[in-house]
């Protein structure tokens, strides 16, 4: 699904350059559940980016899909990523002046799904995640795990095959942090959804098939599956 | 999708109330004054186009050289009219002979009422396409009739029918009405045309004008013309340019008599001439006007812009996350250019609605009858385009800007605004402060002006002074029982006849001769003719030599031919200092012939505008030149109310058939003022707006300035700084851009307002004092505009302000 070659990503500083990855060469599989771990700088949060194309390396080739993602035109690279990856915060970023359900239904909007349709898809997913009760609610209104679940839902929305999260727990408490992992491993076996996790914690990334180590931009080692 | 922007839109426009009130209220006041001000042009451009045949309609005008100068006029000679008849016919449908408007005492029975009105030749009707309620455009053909307005018509006959019915004109001519025009409206060169009655008839009834015939040197007429479809103003206007010249005596040749034509379109809006060019005349206020507007609209559209993307920050994560769930930039771009249709569409309501209730109060200040154009499909197509235009122009930039923000950075928290993103808000600020401080300037130096002429010594006691003017032959004859019964009773301390009234010059005259005369002068003089008791009424003061006086012989009778003896005259102190004569007091001058000793000096009256400088003037006393108006001067015992009461008594008992038409002094020397306070008024008003619209863009800057400069003041009060230190750092910066506006303020503003006071002889001086307290008062807005944001940036708690980052 997922082959990054030879992936750099450097900033210019004074004469030189500042390497936040160097050749990073990583496939990830259909259906796979991978932690990227690392120390903070080591280069996480832009390796995600890349991912999702977010942001652009400063060379490599990345397949996505079997389709190379830099030889393809920005609109055709953003109607990619809109129709098969989504993505969860951290810090949630919900729109603070739409409700939930407006919320959930804004990717809908930018993928000009018909308005009786939407409906049907939010509300399906509502009643899945057992919310509907809160569905008119502003995001501050919800409190932080409430708020990451709405931030789930809405990457999930326009069915992805691909979910990319950065630190979805990190700002929630440990038992908020849990139910939020175990729907992710939940989304993983049962719809088969990809994901790809930024986590610090141990314990989080266990969750996953298989963990990435970066440290100073570079892929330490790719051990096997953690647990069967 | 578009219901999904505008849901967002009102929601961040409701969570917001104060900076969308602003926004709303800033955006619609623009909008109002653009409105206003295009009501304002629309009806100066449509003046005269009630007349269906506008484009066809001139007036005849000549220029005329004297001394190396060409100057314009529109009265002509009678005989023009033949000579166009006769040998340039074929280019006329209609040439329509003239007299000019003025007022006269129309009567039915007892009922009397003063109207004004125009005697012109039978074409008028139809060339001035007057709306017929009843009769035909032919109702002049028969000299003894006359066509009546609708509103002279039910003031006279009530709901009957006048048609055929005979009446009154100034209680010497009998007519009868054959025709009912809709009253004309108030933006035509005829508005006041409230009946039409015979040239022929005024004729008959005036012996100067039927001798006039046949003479060139006699220019007291107007002529009208409509030219036929197939030829141009111009084409015709070179064709009849010497139909004067060609005619006059052989010493008048001198004078280059030219005629032409000045088509109805260039009445109202060019009608100043100089040295034989038209140079504009209202036209100059259209254009200012229609700058103005659109300058306040810009600035308020750039405010608007300002407001929007000082708030950048607040948007830029939505933009983010936007981004990051699959928005196109052009999807943001019409999400962030739909929330700025919705205000403005919001700020159009607001505007329409301050405009209909400001409406009334514009009419007054402007003199306009503007209405809301509410039933007129252009009103609300141009109004449409309008909103359009505005939404663009007001929401393009914070569309561009908030769209084009990298997601990544964004939604890290590393998005900073540049370094130089205040630059086009500090830019902004600094040109509206230009203008509001030139227009502060601009209103103090009008308001000085117009006190300055209204302090200028008269020369005469305006008060209590009552001015009637003789109309009908009645009271031409009764003049001297009225005097002296006014007297007997008490209601009147002095009255005196005079040919002009006191807030004007009626006659003048050339001819004089005097003692050692610079030969370049011309002796031309202003000449009012008055009775005795002249100068007792209006209160004048004689300098040198003494007033008239009936024990006089001399003074009592009029210059007449071929006598030898010196009447008595009076002139005014600038006549001396015109004449150079340094014992003025019985100098003899001559006039044609006659001569004239100077018996007294009196300082000079202000008859004409206040802004100029007094003419050369001559009082001279006989008693029927002295036949155009009645001054009073009222017993002071007396209050307006109860000797008015009386006076119109007297005049009821002693001339029932005229009705009692008055004019106080001091009003009509009052609306000398007007033009020039309409001025005033209006840069007062566009004063306060501007400044008003200034404030809410620095209000924009100095919030997006202290939100931008958080995290420095809280670094800041950790280390020990107080509010006084913050505000003081915060507040510098703007004054230094208001400053920059007055260096650019000033000395535009002198330039403008020094060109200004050119116009008038009678004018202040430029003081300096007038743009330091300009200078000041904006400075002052300015602190007090910018010191809320930076006291309230100022007093935030700093952990708060340091967490954020």
């Amino acid at each position: 699904m997922i082959e990054l070659q030879h992936i750099f990503k450097w900033y210019p500083a004074g004469g030189s350059r500042v390497y936040v990855l160097q050749d990073i060469n990583l496939n990830i599989e259909a259906g796979a559940f991978v932690s990227i771990m690392g120390p903070s700088g080591s280069g996480k949060s832009t390796l995600l980016n890349i991912i999702g194309m977010l942001d652009l390396p400063s060379e490599g080739s990345y397949r996505f899909l079997e389709q190379s993602v830099y030889d393809m035109k920005e609109k055709h690279r953003v109607e990619l990523y809109k129709k098969h990856i989504g993505f969860v915060f951290q810090s949630y970023h919900l729109i603070d002046e739409l409700t939930v359900y407006e919320n959930i239904e804004t990717p809908l909007l930018y993928q000009n799904v018909k308005s009786a349709e939407r409906k049907a898809m939010v509300s399906d997913m509502l009643d899945r995640f057992n919310i509907v009760g809160k569905k008119d609610l502003f995001p501050a209104q919800l409190s932080g795990g409430q708020q990451q679940l709405v931030g789930i839902i809405r990457a999930l929305i326009a069915r992805p095959k691909l979910i990319l999260a950065d630190e979805p727990t990190g700002n929630l408490n440990s038992a908020q942090g849990e139910e939020i992992m175990n729907l992710f491993q939940k989304l993983n076996e049962e719809d088969k959804v990809t994901i790809v996790q930024v986590t610090h914690s141990e314990k989080n990334a266990a969750y996953g098939s298989r963990i990435v180590n970066l440290l100073d931009g570079r892929i330490q080692h790719i051990p096997q599956t953690v647990h069967s | 999708m578009f219901r999904s922007y505008f849901i967002i839109a009102w929601r961040n426009l409701i969570k917001s109330k104060g900076y969308s009130l602003i926004n709303i209220g800033g955006l619609a006041i623009g909008m109002a004054v653009a409105i206003l001000i295009g009501l304002w042009i629309y009806d100066e451009l449509s003046y005269n186009k009630y007349h269906k045949n506008y484009d066809s309609i001139a007036q005849v005008m000549q220029k005329q050289s004297f001394n190396g100068e060409q100057s314009t006029q529109i009265s002509l000679p009678r005989p023009l009219e033949f000579e166009l008849r006769n040998k340039y016919g074929n280019n006329f449908k209609h040439i329509v002979m003239s007299f000019w408007e003025g007022d006269h005492i129309l009567s039915v029975g007892d009922i009397k009422i003063s109207s004004t009105g125009r005697f012109m030749q039978a074409g008028a009707p139809e060339m001035l396409s007057l709306k017929m309620i009843k009769g035909t455009w032919a109702g002049l053909k028969d000299p003894s009739s006359i066509m009546l307005s609708a509103s002279v018509a039910k003031a006279l006959f009530g709901d009957k029918d006048p048609m055929d019915k005979m009446m009154r004109i100034n209680n010497r001519m009998d007519v009868k009405v054959t025709g009912v025009y809709e009253d004309l409206p108030y933006n035509t060169e005829f508005k006041n045309v409230k009946f039409l009655s015979s040239w022929d008839l005024w004729m008959a009834n005036n012996d100067w004008m039927k001798n006039a015939r046949d003479k060139w040197g006699n220019n007291s007429f107007l002529i009208y013309v409509q030219i036929q479809p197939n030829t141009t103003f111009e084409s015709v206007s070179e064709k009849i340019k010497m139909s004067k010249q060609q005619n006059v005596d052989a010493e008048d040749k001198k004078f280059n008599y030219e005629i032409f034509l000045n088509p109805m379109s260039r009445w109202h809006l060019y009608s100043e001439w100089k040295n034989g060019v038209n140079v504009g005349g209202r036209i100059q206020f259209v254009w200012m006007f229609g700058l103005i507007g659109l300058f306040v609209l810009l600035l308020a559209c750039i405010n608007f812009m300002n407001l929007s993307t000082a708030r950048s920050e607040k948007r830029a994560r939505e933009v983010g996350v936007r981004k990051a769930i699959g928005s196109m930039r052009y999807q943001l771009i019409s999400q962030f250019l739909s929330e700025s249709f919705l205000v403005v569409v919001l700020a159009f309501v607001l505007a329409v609605i301050i405009v209909a209730t400001s409406l009334s109060w514009f009419n007054e200040l402007s003199d306009k009858r503007i209405t809301m154009p509410l039933a007129n499909p252009y009103f609300w197509l141009i109004s449409l385009v309008f909103i359009i235009i505005t939404s663009l122009l007001s929401g393009s930039y914070p569309a561009l800007y908030l769209s084009s923000f990298n997601p990544v950075k964004v939604l890290k928290g590393t998005f900073r605004v540049g370094r130089f993103a205040s630059l086009p808000r500090q830019i902004l600020v600094v040109l509206q402060f230009t203008v509001s401080i030139a227009l502060i300037c601009g209103t103090i130096i009008v308001y000085r002006q117009i006190q300055h002429a209204k302090n200028r010594p008269v020369g005469y006691d305006r008060n209590s002074l009552l001015m009637i003017q003789i109309k009908s032959p009645d009271l031409a004859v009764k003049s001297t029982i009225i005097n002296s019964e006014l007297k007997n009773s008490g209601v009147a301390v002095e009255v005196a006849k005079s040919g002009s009234p006191l807030t004007g010059v009626w006659s003048n005259n050339g001819g004089f001769d005097w003692p050692d005369k610079d030969p370049n002068k011309v002796g031309e003089f202003a000449t009012i003719w008055i009775t005795h008791d002249y100068g007792k009424t209006v209160g004048w003061q004689i300098k040198e030599g003494r007033d008239f006086s009936k024990e006089f012989a001399t003074d009592s009778i009029g210059p007449e031919p071929d006598s030898t003896i010196a009447y008595s005259i009076i002139l005014n102190e600038t006549a001396i200092k015109y004449m150079g004569l340094k014992n003025p007091v019985n100098t003899i001058i001559d006039w044609d012939g006659y001569p004239l000793k100077i018996v007294g000096v009196v300082k000079d009256i202000v008859m004409e505008s206040p802004f100029q400088p007094v003419r050369q003037t001559i009082y001279l006393v006989n008693y029927s030149a002295a036949d155009s108006w009645i001054n009073i001067k009222i017993n002071p015992n007396l209050s307006a109310g109860q000797a008015l009461a009386k006076i119109d008594a007297i005049f009821k008992k002693l001339v029932p058939a005229v009705p009692f038409d008055y004019k106080f002094a001091d009003t009509e020397y009052g609306l000398k003022f007007a033009a020039e306070e309409r001025i005033g008024k209006l840069a007062s008003v566009f004063a306060v707006l501007a400044i008003f619209i200034s404030c809410l863009g620095l209000f924009g800057l100095a919030s997006f300035i202290a939100e931008k400069r958080t995290k420095e003041i809280g670094i800041r009060k950790v280390l020990g700084a107080t509010v006084y230190n913050l505000w003081k750092m915060l507040s510098v910066d703007f004054v230094v851009l208001v400053i920059i506006s007055c260096c650019i303020a000033v000395p535009v503003a002198y330039y403008f307002l020094h060109g200004w006071l050119q116009k008038y002889e009678y004018r202040i001086e430029i003081s300096w004092w007038i743009f330091v307290l300009a200078i000041l008062s904006a400075l002052l807005i300015t602190l007090l505009t910018v010191s809320y944001q930076a006291i309230k940036a100022a007093l935030a708690n700093p952990v708060q302000s340091l967490r954020t980052e």
